[in-house]
C-alpha cells in the first residue's frame, strides 16, 4: 500500500539529507529566527481568534511540545508506556512553587534543581517497577501520577486544595527580563531556548550508543539483554531523561502561571502528553512536534471543538491504532518498508 | 581436564513437569569447534538457553573459565565472553544491519549518557572503533554490502549471517551457533561450514547446534549428542557417526538407554 | 496515623472491607478473563464498569424509582434490584462486546504489538467517558434509594446492613455461577483452552472469535452487576466513577494472580480490606495511596499475584 503522507515525508526527509551541511545550517537559523519572531508578528493562517496567541505559543504549544520531547524519550524510544507523566511535571511545579515562595530561591536556581528532583523521582519510581512487564508499567505510571496529585491535594505543606500562589518570577538574565506580568514572550524565548538545548542534548544521545541500546530494548528487550546491553540501566536513564524534561516543563509552567494546585496535575493531561506522542509518529521530534501541535493548537484556533476535544482524541488514538499505528509522520521511511509493530507482538512469545 | 573453557555441570533444567535436560554434563574447549546434535526437542536450545542466563537450572552449575555464571544477569554472561544467536532470528528489525552489530560492539564500551552528551574524547574514540569492528566483521561474514539497509529487509541468509556477525562484535571467547545453516542451499552451507572454521582460526571457541549431518561432520572436532534431554554421546565424528545409540535416536527406535 | 480506630471499629472496618472487595472482584474478573486469553490488560474495563452505572441509573428512571421514601421489601425489592441489575448487565455486556469489535479486533487480526493495543483502549476509554462527560454533564448524578438501609444483626462488632448484605451475597452467587459457567459448560472449555494455548486451540476446531467475544461479554457482566451494586451503595455516578475504581480492580486481579478467576476474588477482598483499614489508620483520603502502594509492592514482590496466573501458561 503507497501512502501519500509517507510518500511525501520520505521524500522530504531524503531531499533534506542531500542537501549540503552548509545550506543545512542555514535554512535550521532561519527557521529559529522565523520562531524567534513569530510572537511579535501576526501570520494569519496560525492566529488564533480567541486566545492570546503569544500566551498560547508558550502554555499549550511550547509547553506540549516540551513534554512530548520529554515523554517521546521514555515511550518513542525505549518503548516503556508511561502513563503517569504528569507526576513529573508536577514535581517539577511543585519544586518551584515551594522553593520560591518558602526558601526565595532565585528561578535560575531552581530550574536545574526541579529538573533533578523529577529525574530522582524517576529513577526511584523506575527502579522497583522497571522489571515489570510493559503493561503492568503502565498501570504503575498511571498509579503514581494518581499519588503524586493526592499526595499534594493531602499535604497542608504543599498548599493542599487550596494550590499555592504567588510563586515569584524570575529575575531578568542578559536580554530577558520578566517585568511585565502580562507579556509572555520572554517566558517563550526561553522555552524555545530549552527546548533547543534538550533536541540537541537528545540527538547527541541518538547517535550514541545509548539511542542504539534504547531501540534494541525497544524492539526486543530480550535479545538486546543477550547481545550485553544493560536493558535496566538504559531503561532508567530513559525514564530519568524524559522525568527530567517533565520536571523541566514543571518548573517553567509554574514560573509564568504564578499560581498552581492539584487541579492542573489531572490524569487526562497524562493522557494528553501520551496523545502527543503517538498522533505524531512516536520516536523522532518532528511527528512529537506535529503532534503537540494537533493537540494544542488546533482545539484554540477551531474553537467550539472545545468541548469535543478529548472525545475526539480518544477517537483518534483508536482509529489511529487500527489503521495507522506508526503515527501520522512515521518514524523511519529508510528502507521504503512501511512499519507496522512497536514493541513485542501480542500474541505468540517464543522461547529465546 | 585442562583449557576447558565451558563446563556444564550435571544440568537438570525441568519446565513445570517437562524435563528438557537431565542430568547433562557439557565441556568446550579452548579453540575448539565442538558440535551440539540430536533430534527436535532433544534440548539443545534449552541448553543455550542455560549457558547464557535465559533459565537457571533446577540442578547443576555452569562455569565460564573456571567461574559460576548460574544466577548472573545475561548481559553480565554475554559481557564476560559468550555470545550467542537464535534458532529464530531475533534481530532487531527496524535498525540497519550497522546498527544491528554496533549493539553488540557497545557491550564493551564504557561511555554512556554523560559521555554522550558531553562528546568526551573517550566516546568518539569508542564510536570510532565500534564501526570500524562492525564494518571489518561484516566484510568478514559478506554483508557489508547491506550495511545501511534495515534489517528485516535483508534476505534471509544474510539476515542469519548478519546475527553471527552481532554476536561476534561483542568479543566472545566462545561463540554459540543455534542452527546457523537452517534454510540454506547445500553451497551455502558450505560456505558458511568455511566462515565457521575461519571464526575459529581468528581464537574464537564455537558450540554449534546443527541439523545438517554433513556441515556438522566436516568441521567439528568434537560431536556431542543429545536425546530426550540426556546426552547420549560425546567424541570425535567419526566415533558419534558409528554410535548405535545415536543411530537409534535418529532413527527414532526407542532405547531403554541404559 | 492512628490506630486506635482500627482496634475499636475491626469488626465493621472487616466488613465494608469486604463490601468494597466484593465489588473490586466482580470488576476484576473482567480484566483477569481478557488477559486470560487476550494476555491484554483491556485498558477500557473501567468504563464498561462505568456505563454498568447508568444503566443501573436509567433503569431506575424507567421504573419510576422516586429519589428516596420509596423503600421496597420482599418481592417488591427483590424484583426491583434483577431488573437495575439485568438492565446494568445488559448495557455493560453490550458494551463490552462492542468495545472488542471496534478496539481490538482488527489489531488483533493484524498481529499488533501490545503496545498498539493498550493505547487504542486507552483511546476507548476516553472516548466513552467524555462521551457521557457531555451527554450527562460532569457532575455527580443521584442514584434512588428504594430500600431502607437498616442493620439487621451485628456481628464481632459490625453492623450487617441491608445493602451491604446484598452486595457481598450477590456477588459471591454470580462469580459462583461463573466459575460454574467455565469450569462445566462447553463454551467454557473453549474459554479454557484459548487461554492455554490459542494456536492450539485454532488447530482444535475452537472458533477464537466466538470464543473472545464471550470473554468480552463475561466480563462486561459481571462489571454490569458490580455497576449495579456500586450504585446501591454509593448511590451516586459520574463520567468519571470507573478509573480510580478500574485502577483498583486491576489491582485485585494482579494481587490474586492475573488470569485466575478465584485470584480476582481473592485479591478483590484482600485489596478491600486492607484499603479499609488502611483508610482508618491514614485518614480517608489515603486510601487510595495505600491501594496503590499495594500495587507497586505486590508486583515487585510477587509478579504472579498470591494465586499465580493459572488460567495461562508462563513463558520467559
Ligand atoms: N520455556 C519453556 N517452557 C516449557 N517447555 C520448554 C521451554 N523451553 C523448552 N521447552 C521444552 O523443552 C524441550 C527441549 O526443547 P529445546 O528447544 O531445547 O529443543 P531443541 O533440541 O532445541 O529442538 P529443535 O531441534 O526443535 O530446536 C522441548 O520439549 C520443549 O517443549
Ligand atoms: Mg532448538
Amino acid at each position: 500500500m503507497v501512502n501519500p503522507l509517507t510518500t511525501a515525508t520520505e521524500r522530504i526527509g531524503d531531499g533534506w539529507r542531500s542537501l549540503p551541511r552548509a545550506v543545512r545550517w542555514l535554512f535550521t537559523a532561519a527557521f529559529v529566527a522565523f520562531l524567534v519572531i513569530l510572537p511579535m508578528i501576526t501570520v494569519p493562517i496560525l492566529n488564533t481568534p480567541d486566545s492570546d496567541f503569544p500566551t498560547l505559543l508558550f502554555d499549550k504549544i511550547g509547553l506540549y511540545i516540551l513534554m512530548g520531547i520529554g515523554l517521546n524519550v521514555v515511550v518513542g524510544k525505549a518503548g516503556l508506556l508511561d502513563l503517569g507523566y504528569v507526576a513529573f511535571f508536577a514535581i517539577g511545579a511543585y519544586t518551584m512553587a515551594q522553593l520560591g515562595v518558602l526558601a526565595h530561591w532565585s528561578f535560575w536556581v531552581i530550574l536545574p534543581f526541579g529538573v533533578l528532583m523529577a529525574m530522582g523521582a524517576g529513577v526511584i519510581l523506575g527502579l522497583p517497577t522497571l522489571r515489570l512487564r510493559g503493561d503492568y508499567l503502565a498501570i504503575v505510571t498511571m498509579g503514581f501520577g494518581e499519588i503524586i496529585r493526592i499526595t499534594a491535594l493531602n499535604t497542608d505543606w504543599l498548599g493542599a486544595a487550596r494550590g499555592i500562589p504567588n510563586i515569584p518570577w524570575p529575575s531578568p538574565l542578559g536580554p530577558l527580563s520578566f517585568d511585565n506580568i502580562l507579556d509572555p514572550k520572554p517566558f517563550y524565548w526561553l522555552l524555545l531556548v530549552l527546548i533547543i538545548i534538550v533536541i540537541w542534548a537528545l540527538g547527541r544521545l541518538d547517535r550514541s550508543r545509548v539511542g542504539r541500546a534504547w531501540e534494541a530494548v525497544r524492539e526486543d528487550e530480550d535479545a538486546a539483554e543477550l547481545m550485553g546491553v544493560q536493558t535496566l540501566k538504559y531503561k532508567l536513564w530513559a525514564f530519568a531523561i524524559g522525568a527530567g524534561i517533565g520536571g523541566l516543563g514543571g518548573v517553567m509552567y509554574a514560573a509564568k502561571s504564578g499560581f498552581i494546585s492539584p487541579d492542573n496535575f489531572p490524569l487526562t493531561l497524562s493522557v494528553m502528553f501520551l496523545a502527543i506522542v503517538v498522533l505524531g509518529g512516536s520516536g523522532h521530534i518532528p511527528g512529537v512536534v506535529l503532534g503537540a501541535f494537533a493537540v494544542s493548537y488546533l482545539p484554540e484556533r477551531l474553537r467550539g471543538f472545545t468541548e469535543y476535544r478529548v472525545l475526539l482524541f480518544g477517537a483518534a488514538l483508536v482509529i489511529m491504532m487500527n489503521l495507522r499505528p506508526e503515527g501520522l509522520l512515521p518514524r523511519r521511511v529508510r528502507g521504503r518498508v512501511a512499519s507496522e509493530e512497536i514493541g513485542e507482538p501480542l500474541k505468540g512469545v517464543d522461547n529465546a | 581436564m585442562p583449557d576447558a573453557l565451558l563446563e556444564f555441570k550435571n544440568v537438570t533444567m525441568r519446565f513445570g513437569g517437562v524435563t528438557a535436560l537431565d542430568q547433562v554434563s557439557v565441556e568446550v574447549r579452548q579453540g575448539e569447534i565442538a558440535a551440539l546434535i540430536g533430534p527436535n526437542g532433544a534440548g539443545k536450545t534449552t541448553v543455550f538457553n542455560v549457558i547464557t542466563g535465559v533459565y537457571s537450572p533446577t540442578h547443576g552449575d555452569v562455569e565460564f573459565k573456571g567461574q559460576s555464571i548460574v544466577g548472573k544477569k545475561r548481559s553480565e554472561i554475554t559481557r564476560s565472553g559468550i555470545a550467542r544467536t537464535f534458532q529464530n532470528i531475533r534481530l532487531f528489525h527496524e535498525m540497519t544491519a550497522l546498527e544491528n552489530v554496533l549493539v553488540g560492539a557497545d557491550a564493551h564500551s564504557k561511555s554512556s549518557v554523560p559521555g554522550a552528551l558531553l562528546g568526551l574524547p573517550r566516546k568518539r574514540r569508542e564510536e570510532r572503533a565500534a564501526h570500524e569492528k562492525a564494518m571489518e566483521l561484516m566484510e568478514f561474514m559478506g554483508v557489508s554490502h547491506r550495511a545501511h539497509a534495515l534489517a528485516k529487509g535483508l534476505p534471509y541468509g544474510d539476515q542469519r549471517r548478519l546475527e553471527i556477525c552481532r554476536a561476534l562484535a561483542t568479543n566472545p571467547e566462545l561463540l554459540l551457533l543455534d542452527e546457523p545453516a537452517a534454510g540454506f542451499t547445500p553451497v551455502e552451507k558450505e560456505l558458511l561450514g568455511e566462515q565457521i572454521k575461519a571464526v575459529r582460526d581468528r581464537g574464537f571457541t564455537v558450540l554449534l547446534i546443527e541439523h545438517d549431518m554433513s556441515l556438522v561432520m566436516g568441521i567439528s572436532d568434537r560431536v556431542m549428542v543429545l536425546d530426550f534431554g540426556r546426552k547420549i554421546a560425546d567424541g570425535l565424528p567419526s566415533d558419534v557417526q558409528n554410535d548405535q545409540r545415536v543411530i537409534a535416536a535418529y532413527l527414532g527406535v526407542p532405547t531403554d538407554a541404559a | 496515623m492512628d490506630f486506635s480506630t482500627l482496634t475499636s471499629q475491626f469488626g465493621s472496618l472487616t466488613f465494608d472491607g469486604l463490601v468494597l472487595g466484593a465489588i473490586y472482584a466482580l470488576v476484576a474478573l473482567g480484566y483477569t478473563l481478557v488477559y486470560g486469553v487476550l494476555r491484554l490488560i483491556n485498558f477500557a474495563h473501567s468504563e464498561i464498569f462505568m456505563l454498568g452505572t447508568y444503566g443501573a441509573l436509567f433503569a431506575t428512571q424507567w421504573m419510576h424509582i422516586p429519589p428516596f421514601g420509596d423503600n421496597r421489601t420482599g418481592l417488591s425489592l427483590v424484583l426491583t434490584l434483577v431488573a437495575v441489575s439485568l438492565v446494568a448487565m445488559t448495557v455493560s455486556g453490550t458494551s463490552a462486546v462492542l468495545l472488542e469489535r471496534i478496539a481490538y479486533r482488527r489489531l488483533r487480526r493484524r498481529g499488533g504489538s501490545r503496545l498498539t493495543a493498550l493505547i487504542s483502549a486507552i483511546g476507548a476509554s476516553l472516548f466513552l467517558q467524555e462521551a457521557i462527560a457531555i451527554w450527562r454533564g460532569r457532575n455527580y448524578e443521584a442514584f434512588p434509594r428504594f430500600l431502607e438501609k437498616k442493620t439487621l444483626f451485628t456481628v464481632f462488632g459490625a453492623d450487617i446492613r441491608t445493602d451491604k448484605l446484598i452486595i457481598v451475597v450477590s456477588a459471591i452467587a454470580m462469580m459462583w455461577a461463573l466459575e460454574r459457567f467455565i469450569s462445566r459448560t462447553r463454551l467454557g472449555r473453549g474459554i479454557r483452552a484459548v487461554a492455554q494455548s490459542p494456536e492450539t486451540s485454532i488447530l482444535m476446531g475452537v472458533n477464537i472469535d466466538r470464543v473472545i467475544t464471550l470473554t468480552f461479554l463475561l466480563g462486561g457482566i459481571m462489571a454490569g452487576l458490580a455497576g449495579a451494586l456500586n450504585e446501591v451503595y454509593y448511590e451516586q455516578t459520574r463520567f468519571s466513577i470507573g478509573v480510580i475504581l478500574g485502577m483498583k480492580a486491576f489491582t485485585a486481579a494482579v494481587l490474586g494472580g492475573i488470569g485466575n478467576l478465584r485470584g480476582a476474588l481473592l485479591g478483590g477482598i484482600v485489596l478491600g480490606v486492607v484499603e479499609s483499614y488502611g483508610g482508618a489508620v491514614f485518614g480517608a483520603s489515603w486510601r487510595d495511596v495505600v491501594a496503590f502502594v499495594i500495587l507497586v509492592l505486590v508486583l515487585m514482590f510477587r509478579p504472579t499475584g498470591l494465586l499465580g496466573e493459572t488460567m495461562q501458561k508462563a513463558r520467559a
